[in-house]
């Protein structure tokens, strides 16, 4: 493949509102994680009403949905507030942030809790709402501290290391950070959400390069929400705002966007089976209009166009060259195969 | 600028808005009266709350699934709006076009219709009440998706004339009929798919999809029609103009904004503002903003007569007490309680209990109502750390060397909360709750303090008072 060639292969979509039941579904999900043997594991934010259904759901590519563990809203070990990421270490225990208990989470691939770290405030390894994080090659994590506008360093078990940031919308500076990505070389690449960039650091918190401004045209952004990098060093970012992702190459020039193309996931097919009556309108129904001027802003759009992403906020990659998108509004994440 | 002037001006905005804190107040009062009424009817200052830091909190209200998420979005806008009048109207449209969410499951399309109201509730009536039958909720909520060619729905036709322009006596049951018809083929875009799901509440696969008007031609009756009294093969927009030249459309829009920002009752005096207010539909091209301009500019808005003339509904209480405590400045779970809450005042944002939304006025205070206004008010202004409570005691102490005595505390208090009128009998209590403990001294002193806690507790009680029910 020709250095800065990227295709995105629509795959399938994986999911259904589950509207807080219990059994398979999704309830706003935020971010995903795949675990070192192919589990897909989704993180349900929940609404109040839905409070008890916040947990992580288990699924497989081919849509086995296996089971959840958490318990729902609270301060016990299992239990969480706000959750806003998750991901894997080296040794597949699963880490959540959760950004209104400023805690950390941590599990094994089982689900079965292991421990539990973080407390607010603005000291070293304390944190004013916690929301994405990330693994580099030495079993290091970095933590977006949102409402501190800095990232935070530590070992794998909360011990502090470094931080940087501040805000601001200098180099290196930050405004509420959200999603972190940490490419092959242990760079790290930060999603500057209010800023409308990504932006690139070392290991240790130099900066080294930004990328993107405000926007609607290829390359600019509007409230990135998470950045994912490929083995090739590609940027993939979760642009919230646009209601898009994009793929930027390793110097952060344009590559190609998505808008999004769901279709019925396995999940969704049995609901039409049980609503025949929803299935003979949908038949003719356009569910890519083309829409009143009024709703001309990206998030109108989706929220009348079923296909496209609605509330993309995670970027994730499998071992096996996959991209997961999730979508908080539409209760699904989107699954693309990099070529 | 004297006591006078301030006292018009915290009347001015209880009514154009939902009330003003004194450092508002202070700088409204250095614009001058006409200059602030100008300025709130061409509001230029959008800042509010920003959607996208609320829906990064909230994921009830980024997918804006159900009516609470909806309604506490609308509350956020309210609380931190600095275009109050904007929110105001979008309040007054949404009384008066009562729609509501238990038809449509479909929260976001109710949104969508207020922000309509914001964006057209100020300009022309025509141009307001096009867009109100283009509207998907409305579509929904009176039928016109049911309204076919060879098949009429006259629910909308019918509340068109009589809930939302003219008012009953002005029009013929005939007219109706030649209204509905006019109105055919008005609908949404995908309508088997949309007012199915809207029928039913199940889990959909992927959450709801939001309307979009759609016209469909085909289903449109295009013959001739008589309509009040004129002929011809009328649309509805041709409906629209022959309502909006109506006088009975002017008395109407001019009553209704009277009584939703000048006085509940209308007496001889209050009639002849209207009367103006007629006069400057007419004059204007029936835009509302002038008709609005006429009524605040008018003596009788600024006289002693229609000062605390008006109960405050829920929505005005609730937001203006939390407008005053400086409370959900940023996104708060809490939030959708505060909803809740002027929903057990009595009036639920997005679900008016019927299509003629909300008994106003007096109705609105039952002893059940009552209980809950005063606990409500009395915990918000309780709250020592809250920025507005905070800029009150701030005040207080900066503008005073010594120890307040129970009769300064009072007069300052009632200045600060929004230059409040309280009758002496009030205030005697108020004074005497106070002596109970003695003078006050804020020098010093820090949230959580005795003297802070009496602060908190004296503008509670002040908030529990009979005229702080009132606008």
């Amino acid at each position: 493949m020709a250095p800065g060639s990227l295709t995105l292969s629509y795959v399938k979509t994986i999911g259904i509102c589950n509207n807080g039941l219990n059994g398979r579904g999704f309830t706003n999900p935020v971010d995903t994680a795949v675990s070192r043997d192919g589990r897909i594991f989704v993180l349900n934010r929940c609404d109040q009403a839905r409070a008890e259904a916040i947990r992580v759901g288990i699924c497989t590519i081919g849509e086995d949905y296996l089971g959840e563990f958490g318990d729902g809203v609270g301060d016990g070990d299992t239990q969480f507030r706000l959750v806003a990421g998750m991901a894997f270490d080296s040794e597949d225990r699963l880490h959540i942030v959760d950004e209104g208990a400023n805690r950390i989470t941590v599990f094994n691939s089982q689900g079965v809790f292991l421990s539990k770290w973080g407390s607010p405030g603005i000291g070293d390894g304390e944190f004013n709402g916690p929301s994405g994080i990330a693994f580099d090659s030495c079993g290091d994590c970095y933590i977006s501290d949102q409402h501190n506008n800095r990232i935070q360093k530590f070992t794998w078990n909360g011990e502090f290391l470094t931080k940087w940031g501040g805000l601001g919308d200098d180099s290196g500076q930050l405004n509420m950070p959200w999603g972190i990505g940490v490419d092959q070389d242990d760079k790290v690449y930060v999603a500057d959400w209010r800023n409308d960039r990504i932006q690139k650091f070392s290991s240790n918190g130099e900066h080294i390069a930004t990328f993107g401004e405000t926007g609607q045209s290829d390359g600019q952004f509007s409230r990135p929400s998470a950045v994912a990098l490929d083995a090739r060093g590609n940027i993939y970012v979760a642009d919230w705002g646009n209601e898009r992702v994009q793929v930027l190459d390793p110097q952060g020039n344009f590559l190609l966007k998505i808008r999004g193309e769901a279709t019925i996931s396995e999940w969704a097919a049995d609901f039409f089976v049980a609503n025949p009556d929803e299935v003979e309108v949908r038949k003719i129904a356009n569910l890519t209009p083309v829409l009143p001027p009024r709703f001309d802003t990206p998030y109108q759009i989706s929220s009348q166009t079923e296909p496209y992403f609605w509330g993309p906020v995670s970027v994730k990659l499998d071992g096996e060259g996959r991209l997961y998108v999730t979508e908080t509004n539409r209760h699904r994440f989107q699954v693309y195969q990099i070529d | 600028m004297g006591l006078r002037d301030t006292k018009l001006m915290a009347h001015l905005l209880r009514r154009a808005g939902f009330g003003a804190t004194h450092i508002e107040l202070e700088d409204y009062l250095q614009k001058g009266y006409e200059a602030t009424v100008e300025s709130l009817l061409y509001p230029t200052d959008s800042d509010h709350m920003p959607e996208d830091i609320i829906r990064r909190y909230h994921v009830d209200q980024s997918e804006l699934r159900q009516y609470d998420a909806a309604a506490a979005n609308w509350m956020y806008r309210m609380i931190t709006s600095k275009s109050p009048l904007e929110e105001k109207i979008a309040l007054f449209w949404h009384s008066l076009f009562a729609t509501g969410y238990s038809k449509l499951n479909q929260a976001r399309s109710l949104l969508n219709q207020i922000d309509m109201f914001r964006q057209n509730g100020l300009g022309r009536f025509d141009t307001l009440l096009l867009e109100l039958s283009r509207d998907p909720a409305m579509i929904i909520w009176l039928d016109n998706d049911q309204n076919h060619r060879d098949a009429i729905n006259e629910n909308y036709g019918r509340e068109l004339l009589e809930l939302f322009s003219m008012g009953i006596g002005n029009y013929t049951e005939e007219d109706i009929k030649e209204c509905a018809r006019a109105f055919t083929g008005w609908t949404l875009g995908n309508v088997e798919y949309m007012a199915m799901r809207a029928s039913k509440d199940s889990i959909w696969p992927y959450g709801r999809i939001a309307w979009h008007f759609g016209y469909r031609p085909e289903d449109h009756d295009d013959g001739e029609k008589t309509f009040l009294g004129e002929t011809g093969n009328f649309n509805g927009e041709d409906i629209i103009d022959i309502i909006s030249k109506n006088d009975a459309s002017a008395r109407f829009v001019a009553t209704r904004l009277f009584q939703f920002f000048a006085a509940d009752e209308i007496d001889d005096e209050g009639e002849k503002v209207v009367e103006k207010m007629m006069e400057s539909y007419f004059e204007s091209g029936y835009e509302i903003r002038s008709i609005i301009r006429t009524l605040f500019n008018s003596d009788y808005f600024k006289s002693g007569k229609a000062r605390y003339a008006r109960v405050k509904c829920p929505v005005e209480q609730v937001i203006g007490t939390i407008r005053l405590a400086g409370s959900y400045q940023k996104p708060d779970l809490g939030v959708n309680e505060v909803a809740s809450q002027a929903f057990y005042m009595g009036q639920g944002l997005l679900i008016p209990p019927t299509v003629e939304g909300w008994h106003e006025g007096a109705e609105w205070i039952d002893s059940g109502a009552l209980v809950e206004r005063v606990n409500f008010a009395a915990n918000e202004l309780r709250k020592t750390k809250e920025s507005g409570v905070r800029s009150i005691i701030d005040r207080m102490s900066v503008q005073n060397g010594h120890a307040l005595t129970p009769n300064e505390i009072v007069d300052l208090s009632l200045d600060l909360l929004g230059s409040v009128d309280v009758g002496e009998n009030t205030r005697t209590a108020l004074v005497q709750h106070v002596r109970e403990k003695g003078d006050v001294d804020l020098r010093n002193t820090s949230p959580g303090d005795e003297s802070e806690r009496r602060v908190g507790e004296l503008l509670s009680l002040i908030a529990s008072s009979p005229e702080f029910q009132m606008a």
